[in-house]
């Protein structure tokens, strides 16, 4: 039972990472399908300091982890900011672009390293034992991961900024009306340009989070299994309000936690159902979830739609 | 340097792709009067007036505040030197407070945190001083349509604005609302601030303002004292002859009923109530019956579910006798109702469709055009698009393979205009089908409402416009919130009596 | 000349070329970074492909290869094409595809059907699963690419589950259709002998390329593409004057989905590749097929050339020397593509606009006045 709430707490945890990531993107009118490659992008970032920086001390490592992962995940969001802010792209060509770009170029990268190292190493895969631990606290037979606290402190701060801010104030106007805010002199392109930078914060926070979840290494060449979309599913489930998306990541969460721990309950064990049916459960329950909670959306109005200067 | 003028706009000229929108244009505001632009659509009353507000760079030409030369290259400028505006689609986020709409821009903050107190004191305060009478705390999406108005007011005089521009501001509201803006704008006036009214209805400006400028075409025609000119005399400035407004029409007694519609209530889509709200009513053959009334009262609503865009859940609807409450689309055109929609761009056209492909839309399925097989008769399809280009006079670039996109609004609205009328309908429903247009273009479209009326169909259009509803309809149903209030006869009634109506002051029990 | 270079087409097709190029360059300079001394090589390599052999009876036979694979990804790029004209994003295609493997091997292995029917159940399973994208769009709104993607990742699941009945003992990989059912191949027809007898040359070759001008036509000639196309381009216009808009998102997406399985069942039923009951992610496919729909031009005929292209450099990969790099340098390549491919209106718009700059633009004026006229 321990094993199963501390699993379902650190897949929430990724998941309201990456849905706030979403959910900032959305307010400011920018669809984040790419929130997918930023994960992977960002797990990439934390995943090679864990690999090739050496420290006794767990802070140091947390915070050089965290950084990484932020800063790859905000680099890579850029490509969506360009694209999509800059130059109008459509959202869903480039976000679906960038997903398949970031498993592609983490597996080149991380294949170019390892042959590198040893030319008999074609792997993808990044080991991390000794610094994952670093994440961990022990209390009994409950692992308690310092991202549970990270996510806590995240979630506190993105509802403080955009209920409490000026610059959340004006974020939201953009992706609500982005013509009324730019009436009163807002930069529709800058707080666009800023609400994708957080979402790549967010989205790379999250992927080290979850390849930190379980195990100790990380075969790139898998990406992260449909959890950027899972995360979008959550948010809209959770209506683009940070602590219902919070309450709901919780739930997805217990879902993804059940595939790995469900040998441990005996009852369920004893149904002998394929663990395949397990991996399929955050899906299915997502899209019952989405099928239950899209007719009436509260998305913000002008999400999706480029905005355009010259058109008023 | 001492200056009668708080805003001078000289020699402008403001060129687009092939147009000229604002050709030497010199505009003066003194301080403190309520100065009318006056113009009809395209004429370049609102592209001036972004010039103004940092929203375009004009070509040539300069503005002076005082005096003195400003450059304003976008609203901030504009905000900085007091320039204020009210746009004539509002610009309010609908979902945020009356106050985060005041202060979204100019926010006060204090260790990073909003800090919203003085400011709603301050709003409170302008509120009352001016008479605007404004719940900071609710949400825009919650609130009248001049209420919203009076935000868009309180945003301008929260920064502190002194030259207040107010684009086609009356366009949205009751007479009675319009009063009471009339009212307000006033009251700016004599408290110092400088107004620029955007407007093409004479008699509003003739009742406010104190001076008015003229555009015609991108062109400046003149500057009049509002007291020393006449209604006849703008109007002949503004369209360049002297134009009957009004539509020429015989008397024709109504027959046969050919729209039944009874106790219909139709949920709306923005909220859980009722947006029709148990109407009943009859169209007959040769008649034009308008349904007046401020927008977003339930013409949407009541229109969709006739048309079969959006189902009602109680009531029926009868065309023909037959009932269709419940019946799709395509089964309603074929019975013979024509839908001349009110976006013509959402609704009404495939934008990226060429012309024929566009006036197919609604009869391709027919064998004339697919055969058996399923294929498109294309030979058919273009002999069929080039008989309406002809008749209805729709001018394009390329003929029938022109892109609808690259068409203009007039020429648009004739190929709906073209397919609806050709197709022989029963019943013609027309939803605000001159907005937008110059006069030509609405000449045309009347006479073509009033030719099927005389050929004995049923005519059932929506107006927001009341010179339009007095001027075309036999008979004039208005509604208020979801409900008929009252039936008129055009000829025995008055502008003022429908608008007290309309703004739901006065209301009779109405059989239809 | 000029009139030449204003043709959509013409422009779709520089775009696509300009799209290719920097592809190409930046992939290289990837390859720069990883290591410069092979570099060069290296993209020489993978754009070579086959050509990497020197006897041309084995250059015939893996051209034949290449060949093979192209057939799957022009459907699944077809399949993409069909939805986006409808406005639909339908990146389910993924797994509308691997339901299809599922659905072909199964009835092939476990039950011994024969091609044909085979065939039919993987189109059948593909368009069932383009169905449940189109119901939850079309009766619940659900966004099409995210419930595409949570599909994608339940049907792998399904699909290893189902398969792990009919594999091998000792690895993961379903059983050679040869040995268990052979007459689940698809007839070869006599034309693996035109590539050097390459058995995996198959009658898939002409049913893909019928299907490609069936496409074609259907979109362009036939009252369905009419009403499809009018759909894809404004849905409101389309439901006011009474087409069935929600019947058409659904049928665009059940065709959608069968040519996804249809692609499925051309590649497995040649017994070229096997399942690996323990794939951790849905084939790739499906998301190649968005590069070509995209790099064709969203136009049938376009895609045969560019499924060509893609499968192409995607198997040149392989030829990269290992030692230095890895096949997925070509992965990274389509990727960037696609990527580039979202510039595409950009480009044209550009294009546009530096042609139009020689005269001045006249027949503008009208759409401008429009536009005057409602401010």
């Amino acid at each position: 039972m321990t094993l199963l709430i501390q699993y379902t707490l650190i897949f929430a945890s990724v998941l309201i990472l990456v849905a706030l990531g979403g959910c900032i993107s959305e307010h400011s009118g920018v669809i984040n399908l790419g929130l997918e490659g930023i994960m992977v992008i960002g797990a990439l970032g934390g995943a090679l300091v864990m690999k090739f920086f050496k420290t006794d001390s767990s802070f140091l490592m947390i915070l050089l982890v965290v950084l990484a992962a932020i800063v790859m995940g905000m680099l890579f969001s850029a490509l969506l900011g360009v694209a999509c802010i800059n130059f109008k792209a459509d959202q869903t060509i480039i976000g679906t672009a960038m997903n398949m770009l970031s498993v592609a170029g983490a597996t080149v990268f991380v294949k170019a390293i390892n042959t590198a190292a040893d030319p008999n190493d074609v792997s993808s895969t990044i080991q991390y034992n000794g610094p994952k631990k670093m994440f961990i606290e022990r209390i009994g037979n409950f692992e308690f991961n310092w991202f549970m606290v990270i996510t806590l402190v995240v979630l506190g701060l993105v509802c403080l900024f955009l209920y409490k801010t000026k610059y959340g104030l004006r974020l939201q106007a953009c992706g609500e009306h982005p013509q009324a805010a730019d009436s009163v002199g807002i930069n529709v392109y800058k707080m666009r340009w800023m609400g994708v930078l957080m979402s790549g914060a967010l989205g790379g926070l999250g992927g080290i989070c979850y390849i930190l979840a379980g195990v100790s290494e990380w075969k790139f060449e898998t990406g992260v299994a449909g959890f950027g979309f899972l995360a979008l599913a959550v948010m809209i489930f959770g209506q683009w309000k940070p602590y219902r998306i919070a309450l709901v990541a919780l739930l997805f969460g217990m879902f993804r936690a059940l595939s790995n721990v469900y040998i441990g309950f005996d009852f369920l064990y004893n149904l002998k159902i394929p663990s395949s049916v397990y991996n399929m459960m955050p899906y299915i329950v997502s899209l019952i979830v989405l099928a239950l909670s899209s007719k009436h959306s509260h998305a913000p109005k002008a999400e999706g739609i480029p905005y355009d200067k010259g058109q008023r | 340097m001492d200056t009668p003028y708080a805003i001078e706009m000289l020699n402008i000229t403001k060129r687009f792709p092939g147009i000229i929108a604002n050709d030497n244009i010199t505009l003066r505001l003194k301080k403190g009067e309520i100065h009318a632009l006056l113009g009809e659509n395209g004429a370049g009353k609102s592209t001036l007036m972004s010039v103004l507000f940092g929203l375009y760079q004009p070509e040539e030409g300069i503005i002076k505040k005082d005096g003195k030369e400003v450059s304003i290259k976008n609203p901030n400028d504009a905000n900085a030197l007091g320039i204020g505006m009210v746009h004539q689609h509002f610009k309010l986020v609908e979902c945020f407070t009356v106050l985060d709409n005041i202060i979204l821009g100019v926010e006060d903050t204090k260790n990073g945190l909003l800090q919203k107190k003085e400011a709603r004191k301050k709003v409170v305060a302008l509120s009352e001083k001016y008479g605007l009478s404004i719940d900071p705390d609710a949400l825009i999406e919650d609130i009248t349509v001049g209420m919203q108005q009076r935000v868009e007011i309180l945003k301008m005089l929260y920064r502190d604005n002194e030259i207040l521009i107010f684009d086609e501001p009356t366009a949205v509201l009751t007479p009675q609302e319009i009063d009471e803006l009339m009212k307000i704008m006033k009251n700016l006036a004599s408290e110092g601030k400088s107004i620029l009214f955007i407007s093409h209805k004479l008699a509003e400006i003739m009742k406010v303002s104190d001076r008015c400028s003229v555009l015609r075409k991108g062109a400046y025609i003149g500057t009049l004292e509002t007291a020393k000119t006449s209604i006849e005399e703008l109007s002949a400035m503004m369209v360049g002859r002297n134009v009957n407004f009004h539509v020429e029409k015989q008397e024709k007694a109504p027959s046969d009923v050919v729209l039944d519609v009874e106790n219909l209530c139709v949920k709306s889509e923005t909220h859980n109530l009722d947006a029709v709200k148990n109407v009943s009513f009859k169209v007959r053959r040769g008649e034009i019956v308008c349904i007046a009334g401020i927008d977003g009262n339930g013409q949407k609503e009541l229109i969709e579910s006739i048309t079969g865009l959006t189902n009602a859940h109680s009531g029926s609807i009868k065309m023909l006798g037959k009932d269709i409450t419940r019946e799709k689309i395509r089964k309603r055109n074929v019975m013979g109702m024509s839908h001349i929609p009110e976006d013509r761009h959402k609704h009404g056209l495939v934008l990226d469709y060429s012309l024929e492909d566009n006036l197919i839309l609604e009869r391709y399925f027919e064998p004339e055009f697919t055969n058996k097989a399923g294929f498109l008769k294309r030979k058919n399809i273009r002999k069929y698009a080039d008989r309406l280009i002809e008749e209805y006079d729709i001018r394009s670039g390329q003929g029938a393979i022109t892109i609808a996109r690259s068409m203009s609004g007039g020429n648009q609205q004739k190929a709906i205009i073209a397919r609806e009328i050709d197709k022989n309908p029963e019943l013609l429903v027309a939803v605000q089908p001159t907005r937008g247009l110059d006069v030509g273009a609405i000449e045309y479209i009347h006479k073509h409402l009033v030719e099927q009326r005389d050929a004995d169909k049923a005519v059932l259009m929506v107006s927001y416009e009341l010179e339009e509803v007095m001027d075309v309809s036999d008979r004039i149903l208005v509604l208020f919130e979801g409900e008929i209030v009252g039936e008129f006869d055009p000829k025995k009634t008055t502008e003022e009596e429908l608008g007290l109506y309309m703004a739901g002051a006065k209301r009779d029990e109405v059989k239809a | 000349m000029k009139k030449l270079l204003k043709n959509d087409g013409v422009q779709t097709f520089l775009a696509s070329l300009l799209c290719i190029i920097l592809g190409m360059l930046i992939g290289y300079i990837v390859l720069l970074f990883i290591n410069p001394a092979g570099a060069g090589k290296a993209i020489m390599d993978i754009m070579r492909n086959f050509f990497n052999f020197s006897n041309p009876l084995m250059q015939l036979k893996r051209f034949g290869n290449t060949v093979a694979k192209t057939m799957p990804l022009l459907l699944c790029s077809l399949s993409i094409l069909f939805s986006y004209k409808v406005g639909l994003f339908n990146i389910g295609v993924a797994g509308q595809y691997c339901i299809g493997v599922c659905a072909s091997l199964y009835a092939a292995l476990a039950w011994h059907w024969n091609w044909f029917f085979c065939m039919t159940f993987a189109i059948v399973a593909g368009a069932f699963a383009g169905m449940l994208v189109g119901l939850l769009k079309s009766l619940f709104n659900v966004n099409e690419v995210i419930s595409g993607i949570m599909l994608n990742w339940i049907i792998l699941y399904f699909t290893n589950m189902t398969l792990n009945k009919v594999k091998e003992v000792a690895s993961p990989y379903t059983l050679y259709i040869d040995q268990v059912n052979p007459g689940a191949f698809l007839p070869n027809a006599g034309l693996d002998k035109l590539f050097n007898n390459n058995q995996y040359i198959t009658i898939a070759v002409p049913i893909a390329l019928v299907v490609t001008i069936a496409v074609y036509v259907v979109l362009n000639k036939t009252k369905l593409g009419y009403e499809l196309r009018a759909t894809g381009l404004n849905a409101k216009a389309a439901k006011y004057c009474g087409m069935a808009e929600k019947k058409n998102m659904i049928l665009s997406l059940v065709i959608s989905g069968a040519l996804a399985g249809l692609g499925a069942s051309l590649l497995y039923q040649t017994g070229y590749m096997r399942w690996e009951c323990t794939s951790a992610s849905v084939p790739a496919m499906g998301f190649n097929g968005i590069a070509t729909a995209f790099l064709g031009g969203l136009n049938p005929i376009g895609a045969i050339f560019s499924s060509y292209f893609i499968q192409h450099i995607t198997d040149g990969g392989s030829y990269v020397d290992k030692s230095m790099y890895c096949s997925q340098i070509s992965d990274l390549i389509s990727s960037i593509i696609i990527y580039l491919c979202g510039f595409v209106f950009f480009m044209k718009y550009a294009f546009n606009k530096v042609l139009n700059k020689k005269k001045e633009p006249v027949n503008n004026a009208n759409a401008k006045t429009d536009k005057g006229g409602e401010n």
